[in-house]
């Protein structure tokens, strides 16, 4: 499995080619633990991936009436979720519509109209027919949504405990994403802390805890591919978790207008392998300890990791 | 018509030719914005006049004034001015029988305050750095000073605060007006269902039209005296506010808003598919019912519009319950819709071929919404061009298509000239089918993941492969655009030289075809009515027996139906069988 398919060729950046001879050297590792927690959805990727001449991060096997891919762990489930619902819906459309039609066609300008508004039963059957529906539709939407959230948008827990899992704050600004990791020390806002502007890097395969806030006005952190939407506010920090199916690069998109250059608050985000990962991250850690400037207090920010 | 005129017929026509004119300038800013996402960057054609420098092409800094403009131009100066300000304005006191209005200055009062807001939004355009910009939802900080410096965002603001002073005015007074001034025999039974419609939706104006106010002048003085409420971040000094708090107070108006303006076309579908299946609504009262339940259950829903604002866990799970709540009355009323063409006479006029496409947009309108109020499959649906689908469908298409049902059926009425019935059938199919194209282009885009408001949607690479869409769905709006010629022609032929219209031409039995002059004069009605049945008394047998037709008037006595038995609340029993004749049970 290669990444090639995947990079952005015009922010490519000169490290990008020894990351990626990485990134092929550790395949075999990254095939070796993904097993277990592989959505079914994976193979849609390789697809994806076997158009190497490609420059689109994702749009090589997207289709127009379908989800953006996911490269999620947990997203099968709400796109599952989600096709059910439609289903549900199609039916439900077919039928009010079909009925409207059968209805106009077979009764149009007929010589008698039923003189009453509908008897006790056949208001009976309106409401019970209403209720069986919304019964089965709301009920299966709430159900399953309800399992999402307990089990993994509002599970905290999943990120809190694995030892592996990787934090990044997220600071967004008219018009980019600032992601701060946290370094070596572990500690944020510390002389070590990575700092990247609309790039962010995680392992594959591992939970990552991002907190969000914003400086300016209300942004958007979404990533199309992972299911995940949350708004970065003034005064609040918001948090939210996923995990990487795969390697890959995707895009991260602000879905909240912020103002005139709302369109082109565009991040990417790279799934590594967790050597390429952690190599990355001590090599810029590095750099980082170098580069810090003690004077230069728009740069330290950042905060105590908030419990869930 | 005298400009000064009280009689709530002259401030109808006040408000028809304003809401036109905006549903008309909301219009072309749609085109533009869709223009926009079919071919980004390219000049608009026709748009060089205003936009010399770019030579007519939008920059970023227009596009986001124009799809600001686009959402509160529609939203506040045309479909709510049209459903309320034009048919509200008209019909109720007909429908109810009434002379006027309750308060028929405060109704006048309520034009003028939104005809300056009108101007106000039009003067927006002159100004630097051009109207508001911020989004219709004006969430701050963004709609602070601070981001969005100039005068116009601060005169739309203004502008805002006089349409919501304006539509409490109206609700205040259609409210006193239904409680207070209905005919005599006209029980709460017996109103037509526009009329419940339009009751139901005015409640929720004077209920949450308040909380808009307040937000509004709240953000008002954030942006104008240094207050902090909204303000937080960066740009706050010394404590600040919180941002959050204007987006719940906003969509605590925001989403009764979404009912206030199609609850008034839910009432027209329920008449019209009754009157042109020639038999009584089916469940009238479980329909009225429903409508009452999704009013008082539309102030409960609303932060399913903030599941992605990191709310907590509990509020997230009530809020997806309480809106998937609101499905089950809506359903209720939609099967008794579909119950009341079975068995019917179909009737294929204008205005029931509008509340026919009406059933169908708002259908889909309200099925595609459901994806949205649970909140798992809320998150890859949030933001995006479904839901601007969606809502287009319920408050645009559904909202739209239900302004010209009652425009087409009450058109007679209003003017005494009978509309070409040709062209309006014409209009109302090529409108309905072709907002189908274009809302369903969204849909689909939506689904595929483009966010909303994107100047240039396919600087995201996962989005390029929309562009083909995108461009189908922008010559299905510009059609839908060229196809309001149709109705445009068919309107001013018709208030030239149209010919006048019949009493009754759809045969109806409510008050006002049946006991006012097209157009009714000054006091409506030479005599008061007096009302002996509901508003659907059709292919009733002792009608048809006794008359030789297949509608009764709602005030008509029915020969050797007994007179004194009507309206007199206090002995029902003593009515006969006959004179409950089409009566609700």
């Amino acid at each position: 499995m290669s990444v090639e398919g995947k990079s952005q060729p015009s922010s490519d950046l000169p490290s990008d080619t020894s990351e990626r001879t990485l990134a092929l050297r550790e395949d075999a590792t990254i095939n070796g633990h993904r097993t277990d927690d592989a959505p079914p959805g994976v193979d849609k990727s390789v697809e994806g991936k076997s158009q190497p001449s490609s420059n689109a991060p994702s749009a090589t096997s997207a289709r127009t009436l379908a989800l953006p891919e996911d490269a999620s762990v947990d997203g099968h489930r709400i796109d599952a979720l989600l096709g059910w619902s439609h289903r549900f819906e199609a039916g439900m459309a077919a039928l009010a519509l079909g009925w409207m039609v059968v209805a106009v066609w077979r009764f149009r300008n007929a010589k008698r109209a039923a003189s009453d508004g509908g008897t006790k039963r056949s208001r009976a059957w309106v409401f019970g027919l209403a209720l069986s529906t919304f019964l089965v539709v709301d009920g299966a939407l709430l159900v399953g949504s309800e399992g999402y959230l307990r089990d993994v948008l509002w599970n905290l827990q999943v990120p809190a405990t694995d030892p592996r899992t990787v934090r990044i704050e997220i600071n967004a600004h008219q018009w980019s994403w600032e992601a701060r990791y946290a370094g070596e020390d572990n500690r944020f806002n510390t002389s070590d802390d990575v700092v990247t502007w609309n790039d962010l890097r995680v392992p594959a395969g591992v939970p990552v805890w991002v907190q969000l806030v914003s400086t300016d006005v209300v942004h958007g952190f979404s990533l199309p591919n992972f299911r995940v939407k949350l708004d970065a506010i003034p005064g609040r920090v918001n948090q939210t978790w996923f995990r990487a199916a795969r390697e890959g690069t995707w895009e991260v998109a602000c879905y909240q207008h912020c103002g005139t250059s709302h369109y082109r608050m565009r991040g990417e985000l790279r799934a590594l392998s967790d050597e390429a990962y952690a190599a990355w991250l001590r090599e810029a850690g590095r750099q980082a300890v170098q580069a810090y400037d003690v004077d230069d207090s728009a740069a330290h920010w950042g905060w105590e990791w908030k419990a869930p | 018509m005298s400009l000064l005129s009280l009689d709530h017929k002259d401030v109808a026509r006040r408000y028809l030719w304003s809401g036109l004119g905006f549903l008309l300038l909301g219009g072309l800013l749609a085109l533009a914005i869709r223009w926009q996402w079919a071919w980004p960057g390219q000049p608009v054609p026709g748009l060089a006049w205003a936009l010399p420098e770019s030579r007519g092409a939008l920059t970023p800094p227009t596009y986001t004034a124009v799809f600001t403009m686009h959402g509160l131009v529609m939203i506040f100066f045309a479909v709510t001015p049209l459903l309320f300000g034009a048919l509200g304005h008209f019909v109720l006191p007909l429908a109810i029988g009434a002379r006027g209005l309750a308060f028929p200055r405060l109704s006048a009062l309520g034009y003028w305050v939104y005809a300056l807001g009108g101007v106000l939004v039009l003067a927006s355009f002159a100004v630097r750095l051009g109207p508001a910009s911020a989004g219709w939802t004006a969430y701050p900080p963004l709609s602070t000073s601070a981001f969005t410096p100039g005068l116009g965002q601060t005169l739309v603001t203004v502008a805002v605060l006089c349409a919501g002073t304006s539509a409490f005015t109206y609700g205040l007074n259609f409210v006193v007006t239904v409680a207070r001034c209905r005919a005599p025999g006209m029980t709460w039974g017996r109103l037509p269902l526009t009329v419940w419609g339009l009751f139901f939706a005015s409640v929720l104006n004077v209920l949450f039209v308040p909380v808009l106010a307040a937000a509004t002048a709240l953000l008002l003085m954030d942006r104008l005296l240094g207050t902090q409420f909204f303000i937080a971040g960066a740009a706050a000094v010394g404590g600040g506010g919180d941002p959050v708090v204007y987006q719940h107070l906003f969509w605590l108006f925001g989403h009764p808003e979404v009912y206030i303006l199609i609850l008034p076309a839910w009432g027209m579908v329920g008449d019209l598919v009754a009157f042109f299946s020639r038999k009584p609504a089916h469940g009238y009262r479980l329909t009225a019912g429903a409508m009452g339940t999704v009013s008082a259950l539309s102030g409960l829903v609303y932060a399913h519009h903030l599941f992605t604002s990191g709310m907590s866990p509990l509020l997230g799970r009530t809020f997806m319950v309480l809106t998937l709540l609101i499905s089950l009355p809506a359903e209720v009323m939609f099967l008794n819709w579909l119950m009341t063409l079975w068995r019917g006479s179909v009737r294929l006029t204008s205005p029931m071929l509008a509340a026919l496409a009406t059933m169908v947009v708002f259908g889909l309108g309200g099925i595609t919404g459901l994806a949205l109020g649970a909140v798992a499959t809320d998150v890859p649906l949030h933001g995006t061009l479904w839901v601007v689908g969606h809502f287009h469908l319920t408050m645009g298409a559904a909202s739209f298509l239900g302004v010209f049902a009652g425009l087409y059926f009450w058109f007679p009425k209003m003017f005494g000239r009978a509309l070409h019935e040709g062209l309006a059938k014409v209009h109302v199919l090529s409108s309905a089918v072709l907002f189908l194209g274009v809302f369903g282009g969204q849909l689909a885009a939506g689904y595929a993941g483009q966010l909303r408001r994107l100047y240039d949607p396919y600087q995201y690479t996962y989005l390029k492969h929309l562009l083909p869409l995108n461009q189908w769905t922008t010559v299905c709006a510009f059609l839908l655009g060229a196809a309001q010629v149709v109705f445009v022609v068919n309107l001013v032929w018709t208030l030239r030289r149209g010919r006048a219209a019949e009493a009754n031409p759809w045969q109806v039995g409510t008050l006002e075809w049946t006991c006012a002059a097209s157009p009714p004069g000054e006091g409506n009605f030479t005599q008061i009515p007096v009302v002996l049945r509901g508003p659907h008394a059709l292919s009733q047998p002792e009608v048809l027996e006794r008359l030789g037709r297949d509608w009764i008037g709602q005030a008509e006595v029915l020969p050797g139906e007994a007179r004194q038995g009507a309206g007199d609340e206090a002995m029902p029993a003593s009515e006969g069988p006959v004179s409950t004749v089409g009566s609700v049970t």
